[in-house]
């Protein structure tokens, strides 16, 4: 060996010795050595079967000082009817705002924000759910809320109604965004207007949920054979499992929740067209109906099927339609595939308006390439590669896999379907993408959604097909006289004292704008003080009147004018009048009167809109300042008041009825809360057309506590 | 930013912090631990925390530079080159470099021409516009049979990589992805070779898919065409004052030369950072990610912005007519990040809106029902710079703006004149601690809170320190900081306003920005 190799071959030993501090250059990526991975286990949690039915899975993460639960309970939207549709939003919303039984939903609040902690509810279509998010330590204390919430909800009626003012905020929003309207519309086209899985909240169907809607619900599901619970964090699971085991084992089993609800009927294939013209751009999709289950064997070639369509950046899709044609930033879709549900087989995308049939031909060019375009080894190993290489991120960390474990019980799923999944990729060929593309995607029954600006488009719609036109209008609750209850109504105007939908949708909504049904209900007295001014043929006469009720039906004024105080009780037990010249009963046709006028209360017709002796109906809109009004007849025993009030907002603009002295109207100019009481706080009068006076309110007392002799009439003198 | 602790030792400042909130300080300790910070020649700065629960990693490239960045005539551009990031290499992405190359630099040339004239101000031919125009798309054909579409990204995918993507904001343009750990040595070549040998092919019709996201996100939105109007009024000195996406005349114009050019002036590695977490060793990944990132060429750092928004003397109001329902929007100046009562603002938008027990909440939410949801945040559109604390609400049905505005003052003057009591405060403080741990728990959100603290503070523990700060904040800093804060000579409002229906559909000239970070 010559001296100059030896060298060389130090030098090369040396170079080893280097290699792993200083890394060999490539020039090209092909050239870079993988490693194999580091074989991993993820750790799976522990499963708890208790005797009731309920299952728990328990995963420990000690890496911080946290607890995260979710409990998973079967039964959602789909198991609700379709007249009361929306009723899970409200349900899950008011779950946790309403409270438990020993605290409400805003000492909950207090409670677990001082402590960080969080617990919320939610429902959707198939499921409801709690979720627990704590600091370690603060566990023990947070826990009893969270099985007090499963066990012993209040669904208090003041969270109700502002679950309802929301739910009502988001369909008013619906039509704001076009992307909002093509998903909504879209799902009807797929799984028919009628289908539980398309179908939307409407004002009346908002309105028509009651309290007892949301515990009967509750009773139904939350029984512990239809719960899957799960814990992840930093707690020991054998001590756990005891607490558990002790807080949840004797928990009583009810009714599993039914299988899932197939779909409605869908809408023919064509082109459907939504005009909104507000847009720079057509909002697309194309769907139609039908996709397996995941537990069908087909499902991993469908898998790579929608990779091969739709997979990240490198997709069919965005690769021709973004980047080779630049005509979306936004394009995706594939066939779905459900745990226990019917799916559909969907492409979404946005273009500008002038691109509008281009794009159109593009996503259908696309979709029959599923079946026509054959499927290259090079998109198949990408499609494969990128599943299998991706599949890591499935299980790495443990609140993720634990998650798994949760859903595959919930679904009734083996607990090994994902760990089969990888094999079940590998196997799938180029014979089985075509097979399920075949099998599966039918390009000639999609419905072709356009929301837009159709006068912008560069080629009418109707060159793609027979375009339906449909209207997104919202009905307004009025509207609801569609429905047969209301149309019955409707055809016999001669019997106004029935109840129509639209009228109690409306009283209701008076009611919340006042504070809700829970706050209207648990008024059982009030004391207003108000200053009036009253024409008289002397001039103005002010004067102070002191307003005492005690619900349902006694009421004493006393009046301050300039000659003097006056005093009128009217009850079930007295009806008399006091003041500088004596005391006397009042006369049985002013008694009678007053009654009636009590009846018609403000809030006495509010507790009354459930009760079959009140009668609420829609007439038409009136002007009331620059709001259009709806006109609210209400009627009890023969007597009626004329509500004009705002729909929009429940808000009560004027009330009009026929008296002692005429036809008497009064505008309320102004509202003012009162804790939770929502009340007129000034208003003006008129008297058969002329002004007649006007008031403010000076205070109000809730729920005095009231001295029975209040209401007697007075030893005689 | 505060000069005196950042010269104070570690050690000392870790005893000072196990004094007042020891859990903070041990996860500060035990992040100390597993951190190893490398500033290359380059002045690149590379960050390696160790976390080896599963064999994956994330890591952010967060470039210190976004809209803020730009002028007039390239806004947008920023947001462009984010997207030509995706566009491939000379080595990945091409069949010909050598020929692509000459092919680039010719649409350049025939673009260069073709604008000018279709510029021109004065006897402008159209004739020979359209020429010039088909010289260019010419070019632009001749170019594109040179390139394999969406290479680089079919090259991630492959490889496993997880959630790539990218965005684009006022302060900051980000990149990220996840991939198994076996594959570091790809992603330290891919992410290095992005930013050493980057390609601006198809950037036209790039440019064409960022126009579809400006339609999509500011023009066809409602929210979004607010959001721009909005700024555009609050802002009238400062680039903050940009839409992030761009204005379309800029959109329609910029070209690859002006995107290369931001990239070559703002892409230096003294203006980056590289985090990178989660089961790799720093020893073995450090010397792989020198190896790769030390090739970028050292440059000077951009010069600081000159441009600082004067005091706003008048009081602003927009009022975008729609059909929409109303959503209401109003912003004041605050100082930058890096001022000392950043803390304190952040308080006010816990106390104004985080949780149920938050006073927006109980005010407009729970007890008016005027509000759907109403919030209040810190650094709008950015934090670098003196920014905006924002409200934003939707009303509910049958509610208007106007409600909501006057139940925002009557909350403001409240903090102006009532201390707040030492149980709001307190909980905040601990709802922010208990917040930072939560964002502890990914590899890929703590890549980006490293990133984004090491960038905005140069120095990743920031991210701790500024929850003791929170610690530190009393009623007083609250009510001082709110009377210079919310006065109306300091407001910018704008709300969308459903009464009166407009007189005219509203068109692209309605332009706004893609919010806080345009996606990839």
């Amino acid at each position: 060996m010559t001296t100059l190799k030896r060298i060389g071959l130090i030098a090369a030993a040396a170079l080893l010795v280097l290699a792993p501090a200083s890394v060999a250059q490539v020039s090209d990526y092909h050239d870079i050595k993988t490693p194999p991975l580091r074989q991993f286990q993820p750790p799976q949690p522990k499963r708890i079967a208790l005797a009731n039915g309920m299952v728990i899975f328990l995963q420990e993460d000690h890496e911080l000082p946290l607890i995260r639960g979710s409990a998973r309970i079967r039964g959602g939207e789909r198991d609700t009817a379709a007249a009361k549709a929306g009723l899970t939003d409200i349900y899950g919303s008011a779950w946790r705002t309403g409270g438990t039984e020993s605290k409400t939903g805003d000492q909950l609040d207090e409670f677990l924000e001082s402590r960080a902690a969080r617990i919320e509810t939610n429902a959707n279509e198939d499921a409801s759910s709690i979720n627990l998010d704590v600091l370690k330590g603060d566990f023990d204390t947070v826990l009893p809320i969270f099985v007090e919430l499963l066990q012993k909800p209040a669904f208090r009626q003041d969270k109700i109604d502002l679950a309802k003012t929301q739910a009502n905020t988001m369909i008013s929003r619906r039509n704001d965004d076009p992307q909002t309207i093509l998903v909504r519309e879209a799902s009807k086209l797929a799984f028919g207007a009628d289908s539980p899985y398309a179908r939307v909240p409407e004002y009346a169907t908002i309105a028509a949920i009651t309290r007892d809607d949301l515990l009967a619900f509750h009773k139904r599901f939350v029984v512990p054979n239809n719960i899957v619970i799960g814990f992840v964090g930093d707690f020991d699971s054998a001590k756990m499992e005891k607490k558990l085991r002790d807080t949840f084992g004797s928990w009583k089993r009810g009714a599993d929740a039914p299988a899932a609800v197939t779909s409605g009927t869908p809408a023919r294939p064509g082109v459907y067209y939504v005009s909104k013209d507000d847009v720079t751009q057509a909002n697309i999709a194309a769907v139609h109906l039908g996709g397996p289950l995941r537990s069908s064997p087909d499902y991993p070639a469908i898998a790579v099927m929608n990779e091969i369509l739709s997979g990240g950046f490198s997709g069919r899709l965005m690769n021709h339609i973004r980047s080779q044609m630049g005509l979306a930033y936004g394009v995706g879709g594939g066939l779905a595939v459900a745990w226990d549900r019917p799916s559909a087989f969907n492409v979404f995308m946005s273009t500008k308006s002038q691109s509008t049939v281009e794009a159109i031909d593009a996503v259908k060019a696309e979709v029959g390439n599923l079946q026509s375009k054959p499927f290259t080894p090079e998109e198949l190993s990408l499609a494969k590669d990128t599943i299998l290489n991706r599949y890591i991120f499935t299980m790495d960390s443990p609140s993720k896999i634990l998650n798994q474990q949760l859903l595959l019980e919930f679904y009734h799923y083996p607990a090994d379907f994902w760990q089969k999944y990888p094999t079940a990729i590998e196997k799938v060929s180029a014979a089985d993408v075509e097979r399920v593309a075949r099998k599966y995607v039918r390009p000639n029954d999609l419905a072709i959604l356009v929301v837009g600006n159709d006068k912008e488009f560069d080629k009418p719609l109707s060159t793609v097909g027979n375009v339906t036109k449909i209207d997104v209008t919202i009905p307004e609750p009025g509207a609801a006289a569609k429905k047969p209850e209301a149309a019955a109504a409707t055809a016999a105007p001669a019997a106004p004292a029935a109840t129509t939908a639209e009228g109690s949708a409306l009283a209701s909504k008076v009611r919340d704008f006042v504070g809700g049904k829970s706050v209207v209900d648990s008024i059982h007295s009030t004391r207003l003080v108000r200053s009036a001014t009253v024409k008289t043929p002397q001039g103005d006469m002010e004067m102070e009147i002191e307003e005492t009720l005690r619900y349902p039906d006694t009421q004493r004024q006393v009046m301050k004018t300039p000659m003097g105080e006056i005093t009128v009780v009217v009850g079930p037990n007295a009806a008399f009048m006091a003041g500088p010249m004596g005391t006397r009963d009042l006369p049985a046709s002013q008694r009678d009167a007053m009654k009636a006028e009590n009846k018609l209360d403000l809030l006495t017709v509010l507790k009354n809109i459930e009760s079959p002796a009140y009668a609420f109906a829609v007439g038409g809109d009136e002007k009331v300042g620059d709001v259009s009004a709806k006109v609210l007849t209400v009627t009890t025993e023969g007597t009626t008041v004329k509500w004009f009030v705002d729909p929009a907002s429940g808000k009560l603009l004027r009330t009009v009825r026929s008296g002692r002295m005429g036809e008497q109207s009064l505008d309320y100019t102004s509202w003012k809360k009162s804790g939770d009481l929502n009340l007129p706080a000034a208003f003006t009068m008129t008297t058969n057309g002329e002004k007649s006076g006007s008031g403010e309110l000076k205070s109000i007392e809730i729920n005095p506590t009231l001295d029975a002799k209040l209401f007697e009439k007075p030893a005689e003198k | 930013m505060r000069p005196v602790r950042k010269n104070l030792w570690p050690a000392v400042w870790l005893l000072l912090t196990l004094a007042t909130s020891s859990l903070w300080a041990q996860d500060l300790a035990s992040f100390e631990k597993r951190i190893t910070l490398k500033k290359l020649d380059n002045g690149l700065t590379l960050i390696v925390l160790e976390r080896p629960t599963a064999p994956v990693f994330s890591y952010v490239t967060w470039v210190n530079a976004g809209s803020a960045n730009e002028v007039p005539g390239i806004t947008g551009l920023a947001h462009m080159f984010e997207h030509m990031a995706f566009k491939g290499t000379d080595k990945i992405g091409t069949t010909n470099y050598a020929a692509e190359a000459v092919a680039l630099q010719k649409v350049e040339d025939t673009y260069a021409a073709y604008d000018r004239e279709r510029r021109r101000e004065t006897g402008r031919d159209a004739a020979k516009v359209a020429e010039l125009e088909k010289a260019w798309k010419d070019a632009i054909a001749e170019a594109g049979k040179f390139v394999q579409t969406d290479e680089f990204s079919k090259v991630v995918d492959r490889a496993g990589g997880a959630g790539m993507n990218a965005f684009t904001a006022s302060d900051e343009t980000v990149f990220f992805y996840s991939m198994p750990s076996n594959r570091f040595e790809l992603w330290a070549y891919l992410e290095s070779e992005r930013f050493l040998h980057p390609v601006f092919r198809e950037f036209y019709k790039e440019r064409d898919v960022v126009t579809e996201e400006r339609r999509m996100r500011t023009e066809s939105s409602p929210v979004g065409r607010l959001l721009e109007q909005f700024l555009a009024t609050a802002f009238i000195a400062h680039p903050y004052g940009f839409p992030t996406v761009g204005w379309p005349s800029d959109l329609k114009d910029f070209s690859a030369t002006d995107a290369k050019n931001f990239f070559h002036k703002y892409y230096v590695p003294s203006n980056m950072v590289v985090v990178v977490v989660g089961d790799v060793k720093a020893a073995e990944a450090l010397p792989i990610m020198e190896k790769y990132f030390g090739r970028l060429p050292k440059a000077p750092q951009p010069e600081p912005l000159r441009t600082i928004e004067p005091k706003q003397n008048a009081e602003k109001t927009v009022v975008l007519r729609e059909t929409a329902q109303p959503i209401f929007l109003e912003g004041f100046h605050r100082p930058a990040v890096t001022d000392p009562d950043a803390e304190v603002y952040e308080v006010i938008s816990m106390l104004m809106s985080n949780g149920r027990t938050s006073r927006l909440y109980k005010s407009l939410v729970r007890d008016q029902k005027i509000a759907a949801f109403a919030q209040g945040f810190n650094g709008f559109p950015g934090e670098k710079y003196p920014s905006l604390f924002t409200f934003i609400a939707a009303t509910t049905k049958g509610h208007t703006p106007a409600e909501i505005s006057a139940a925002i003052d009557e909350e403001l003057t409240a903090l102006k004149t009532t201390d707040v009591t030492p149980e709001e405060l307190q909980s905040v403080k601990t709802r922010a601690k208990a917040q930072l741990l939560r964002q502890l728990d990914s590899n890929n959100g703590l890549a980006l809170q490293l990133a984004s603290y090491q960038t905005m503070f140069g120095d990743w523990r920031e991210l701790f320190r500024s929850v003791d700060r929170i610690d530190k904040v009393t009623a007083a800093d609250v009510k001082r900081v709110a009377n210079v804060t919310f006065i109306p000579s300091n407001r910018t409002i704008a709300y969308i306003d459903n009464s009166k229906p407009a007189q005219t559909a509203p068109k692209p000239a309605a332009e706004a920005p893609a919010a806080k970070g345009a996606a990839k």
